[in-house]
């Protein structure tokens, strides 16, 4: 039974060759995604890692909490005099204080080096010992030995051509410096660290630019032969002062690890949202092959069964048949899975939105998943499909088939419609109701699916309709109507895939917008800026104050009122905080203040957002337990409590820059920076002085509100973009089902392709008719997803009104723009098996067996 | 009164004519002749019937001289075309504006309705429909109340009436049919026989039917036998029992 498994798939190349096709390309995603989440974790992980490897054991500050907010700002420093006493202790062979902070690069037109993919821009110390160096190793040149020396890592060095030699500037949280370029880094075998951008500075001069004279952020110590990293930690916390604690430097690694994974748990989610949803339309495919193909093999079947196979020997013949294409093909796919990765990087790198990156990751997990997955989904799309096979009596296969006629079918109207139903009082509930989010998302499930199970009900008429205007291109275009129209079965199926494609993308499209068209309203009602400063790249974390400084020196600013974020525990909970100048921010921000006064802050208030307040009780006066990575726990006074969230202001916290100071460990950087011009002044004057004023700072710019408006919109752009492609690449695996049905309906009807051949058809017009049917079947899923994602998409941007998104928006040039593109993919879609039906043997109709 | 003549040559005036056509299936040892050297001419007007044994190549030679399949060589006319010369855009042409067929089974799409099916050539022609004409062959075959039914909701018979109305509404010059009632009882394959005998007779059409029954070649006004790719015979107005005798004398 399995040479005869394995001959049968053999014979019929075409069905092994498009089914092989839709579950590699499902399998594809799945690892794809697999192997992007690893690599990017992993280069993640070579940020936080690398740099400590050298490092048996690390002195440090005592931290209420451990979390990554980008190198060296979530502890306090250590008082330089620690590393006296540390290098008493017996068994260390060395001890080097070193500091850590925000230092990027510019190059050699001063122009901003930019980290790729949202990592950090880091200035480092370069020990002198070359033993607690561990894998950063310089590639080229020296290390730095004085105050104006550099060596910066060899990526950013080689592209931005910055010679060992050449002279470059520095930005950094305090003034911005020039050095000279020593050396270029290396780690490891990578030429960066995980997308970010490294300057080593000689221990004394980064104590300077990035650290604080007189202390460090941390101590790294080298045990010497003999005494273990454990041993060596024990040995130093003993003698260090209170608040203060030695570590193993693999523990340092072992929590940087940790953070990275909780850090990109968000990503992974969304990969394997995308990897569900392409497995999810790949199902589709596979079924709607297995079916196709079963059918067409019933003859075949009845003849092995008349011949005395049994029922259970014919059902094993055909799972066999599954299990073996399902395994092939999800080896296929994971290869491909390569490509989908490589090829996801670059589109996210294009769309501005890079991850950091390193060589590929393709875990064993990746390859097992992928096959199990392939294979369970493969056999059980096989399976009812073979047990309807294996039920077809022998004398019934083996007369002459003739098209079954489809009757709609009651069970089929009634489940859909309650699927429907709860479907849409889930989203309901969710939206209105106090139902948890779950519920929101449980409805939308039940609306796909319940979509999915009528269509085939509608199927027949739509078909109609859609085809109705193909009548004016004569006998193909009727033809093809009716060709799409005769099994809606089939036809639903097969745009099933690309409807829940389409439905996706379109939500996110109805998403956004009113996303964008919202925070317009907002920006206006919130602030009152004229001007705004803000970063070059929406990626980079933020700027150096220093640029604020420097743009407040212009002339014609009324007010200049920087802003700064950052995240800590209010009340028990991880929240973002927004840091303002108490002094300017009520001139420039509309913060509804209901009680209190932003002047009142100092360093140890908080604003807190009015139903933040209320629903725990607050009033102005109160105290609110905080605690702050770098400092612990403190109590904070509440200065007022405002009304505006959403627009500028999105957190439902507000320390004063001072107490952000404080408490988080030092000066931070500036997120952006509000502007009112005096009415005397012109604003276009002021811009273009501020503009100027500028030059010097490479990470900073100055945008006015509509500017503004277009950086936070191009972020939600480029996010949206990200989506979309991938998305799309569903909806690339359904057009491939459109090939997959076309295909086995054109070797379905070869007698009525030959008849008509016979009776005159030229190969043109039965082209022309397979295309039209593909044409109809794309169009009536792209117009069912469509209609589906526009009201997925105003639920989830109604889900989200709290976020401040008011205003529902529906992009219709968009969505008519992809319908039409998915008419046109349908029509591509149908090259091939187009072409197969114009080859059709004149005579194969002809000629009766 | 059925008489036993030699073939007669082919003659410019014929509806159809083929000269020397040969068409061999395979190379080699597995070489096939299935039509040797064949030279016959189709008048016009009349019921030409092919008759042979399985595998004489009376199939071979409907299909090239309706211009379904190419002869290996010869030349083959239909009307003043030269059909060899045509390429596969004419030859489809060709078979969309002058010819019109009945095949065994299989002769029509099920999507379409028996009033689609038979306005399919002028449709796929892009041709009005000439409605008296579609009314008069409609009315010929007897199909005046199933013109909206669906070939699955129609007998054999009636589908077979489907198909030659089909064949007939394009006034094709010739009507090629291929064992036309292989797949019917005797009954409605008399009807079909009845009803292309009028088409010749009261409409002027030219027939041209492959069949290896004689009942159904006794319809015809002349029967041309085929052995082994060789024209060997005719016979003008055959009657079923002369056409059987010499069936049963080809078969020895």
């Amino acid at each position: 039974m399995w040479t005869a498994t394995i001959r049968s798939m053999l014979t019929h190349k075409l069905r092994l060759v498009l089914t092989t096709a839709s579950i590699a390309l499902g399998i594809a995603f799945l690892s794809g995604t697999f192997i992007l989440g690893d690599t990017t974790s992993k280069a993640f992980d070579e940020v936080f890692t690398k740099v400590s490897s050298g490092t048996d054991a690390v002195v440090r500050q005592e931290a209420a909490f451990t979390q990554s907010e980008g190198a060296g700002t979530t502890r306090a420093p250590i008082d330089a005099a620690v590393l006296d006493q540390i290098q008493t202790v017996d068994g260390v062979e060395a001890a080097e204080g070193m500091s850590s902070g925000y230092a990027l690069l510019t190059d050699n037109d001063g122009e901003a080096v930019e980290p790729a993919g949202g990592a950090p821009a880091v200035g480092y110390s370069m020990p002198i010992d070359e033993s607690l160096r561990g894998d950063v190793r310089i590639l080229d040149g020296v290390a730095p030995t004085g105050p104006s020396d550099v060596a910066i890592d060899a990526s950013s060095a080689e592209d931005n051509d910055i010679a060992v030699g050449s002279t470059i500037k520095v930005l950094f949280n305090g003034p911005a410096q020039e050095f000279t370029v020593v050396g270029t880094v290396g780690f490891g075998d990578e030429k960066n660290l995980g997308g970010s951008t490294s300057a080593y500075f000689d221990p004394a001069t980064a104590q300077q630019v990035v650290g604080t004279p007189g202390v460090f952020d941390q101590i790294d110590v080298k045990a010497a032969d003999g005494v273990t990293d454990s041993e060596l930690a024990d040995r130093l916390d003993a003698v260090v002062p209170a608040g203060t604690e030695a570590v193993t430097g693999q523990t340092v690694a072992d929590e940087a690890s940790d953070s990275v994974s909780e850090d990109l748990q968000f990503l992974n989610i969304l990969l394997g949202i995308f990897a569900g949803v392409a497995l999810f339309v790949g199902s589709f495919i596979i079924w709607n092959t297995f079916t196709m193909t079963v059918t067409q093999r019933s003859r075949e079947i009845a003849l092995v069964r008349a011949v005395g196979a049994t029922r259970w020997q014919v059902l094993r013949s055909l799972l066999a048949e599954a299990l073996l294409l399902g395994a092939v093909a999800s080896a296929i796919g994971i290869a491909l899975g390569v490509v989908v990765a490589t090829g996801l990087t670059a589109l996210m790198d294009a769309l501005n939105f890079s991850m950091p990156s390193t060589s590929l990751q393709i875990q064993p997990r990746t390859i097992w998943v992928s096959l199990l997955v392939g294979v369970v989904v493969t056999t059980a799309a096989a399976l009812v499909p073979a047990r309807r096979a294996t039920k077809v009596l022998p004398v019934e296969a083996l007369r002459e088939a003739t098209p079954g006629t489809y009757r709609p079918s009651i069970r089929r109207a009634a489940i859909g419609l309650v699927l429907l139903g709860l479907g849409v009082a889930g989203i309901l509930l969710g939206l209105y109701g106090d139902a948890p989010f779950l519920l929101f998302g449980l409805g939308v499930l039940g609306v796909i699916v319940g979509v999915i199970v009528l269509t085939p009900l509608v199927a027949r008429p739509l078909a109609a309709a859609i085809g109705r205007p193909l009548h004016w291109r004569g006998v193909s275009g009727e033809l093809a109507q009716q060709n799409a129209m005769r099994n809606p079965r089939r036809t639903a199926s097969t745009a099933a895939a690309l409807m829940i494609g389409l439905a996706l993308v379109v939500s996110m499209g109805v998403f956004a917008a009113s996303l964008k068209a919202s925070f317009g309203d907002l920006l206006d009602e919130s602030t009152n800026a004229d001007l705004y400063i803000t970063t070059t790249t929406t990626q980079a974390e933020g700027f150096s104050p220093e640029a604020v400084k420097a743009a407040a020196e212009v002339d014609g600013i009324e007010t200049i009122s920087p802003n700064g974020f950052g995240e800590a525990r209010f009340d028990g909970k991880g929240e973002f905080y927004t840091a303002i100048d108490p002094a300017t921010a009520e001139e420039v921000l509309n913060l509804d203040l209901t009680a209190g006064s932003a002047a009142d802050l100092g360093t140890d208030g908080v604003l807190i957002a009015e139903d933040t307040a209320e629903s725990n009780d607050w009033a102005v006066g109160d105290t609110v337990p905080a605690e702050f990575a770098a400092t612990g726990a403190t109590d904070l006074t509440i200065a007022g409590i405002y009304g505006q969230t959403g627009g500028f202001v999105e957190s439902d916290y507000l320390l004063s820059i001072d107490g952000q100071t404080a408490h988080a460990g030092g000066e931070q950087l500036t997120s952006s920076a509000l502007i009112i011009v005096a009415d005397d002044a012109d604003q276009a004057a002021v811009q273009a002085d501020i503009d100027a004023a500028l030059a010097d700072h490479p990470d900073a710019k100055v945008v006015d509100q509509q500017g503004y408006e277009d950086q936070v919109g191009g972020f939600v752009d480029s996010f949206l973009a990200l989506v979309t492609v991938m998305l799309l690449l569903a909806v690339v695996i359904a057009l491939l089902g459109i090939v997959n049905t076309l295909a086995l309906s054109v070797f379905e009807r070869t007698r009525e392709l030959g008849l008509l051949r016979a009776v005159g058809m030229t190969t043109g017009q039965v082209r022309a008719m397979v295309r039209w049917e593909s044409a109809v079947i794309a169009l009536m899923g792209a117009v069912i997803g469509a209609a589906l994602g526009i009201g997925l998409g105003a639920a989830l941007a109604q889900a989200l009104k709290d976020q401040g998104i008011e205003a529902i928006s529906i992009p219709v040039p968009q969505v008519v723009l992809y319908v039409v593109l998915a008419g046109l993919a349908g029509v591509l879609a149908a090259v091939g098996p187009a072409r197969a039906a114009a080859r059709v043997d004149v005579l194969r109709a002809v000629v009766t067996e | 009164m059925s008489t036993l003549i030699k073939p007669r040559p082919p003659t410019a005036a014929a509806a159809a004519r083929a000269e020397n056509v040969s068409k061999q299936y395979g190379e080699g040892d597995a070489a096939v002749m299935a039509l040797d050297n064949v030279s016959i001419g189709i008048n016009s007007a009349e019921f030409t019937a092919i008759m042979g044994p399985s595998g004489s190549g009376k199939s071979t030679l409907l299909h090239v001289l309706a211009g379904l399949d190419r002869p290996t060589s010869g030349q083959i006319h239909v009307g003043d075309i030269e059909l060899t010369r045509l390429n596969d855009k004419q030859m489809t042409l060709l078979r969309r504006d002058r010819v019109g067929f009945i095949f065994q089974a299989f002769n029509l799409l099920p999507t379409l309705t028996a009033a689609e099916n038979i306005r399919l050539p002028m449709k796929i022609a892009g041709r009005k429909v000439d409605d008296y004409w579609f009314q008069t062959v409609v009315d010929k075959v007897g199909l005046a109340d199933r013109l909206s039914h669906r070939p699955t909701e129609l007998s054999g018979g009636q589908q077979q009436r489907v198909a030659a109305a089909r064949a007939l509404v394009t006034r094709p010059e010739i009507v090629f049919a291929d064992e036309p009632t292989g797949a019917l009882d005797s009954q409605s394959g008399a009807e079909l026989l009845g009803f292309l005998r009028e088409a010749v007779d009261e409409l002027g059409q030219t027939i041209v039917m492959v069949t290896h029954d004689p009942r159904a070649s006794c319809y015809a006004d002349r029967v041309l036998f085929l052995s082994d790719g060789h024209i060997v015979d005719e016979m003008g107005n055959p009657s079923d029992d002369a056409v059987f005798e010499y069936m049963k004398h080809l078969g020895e």
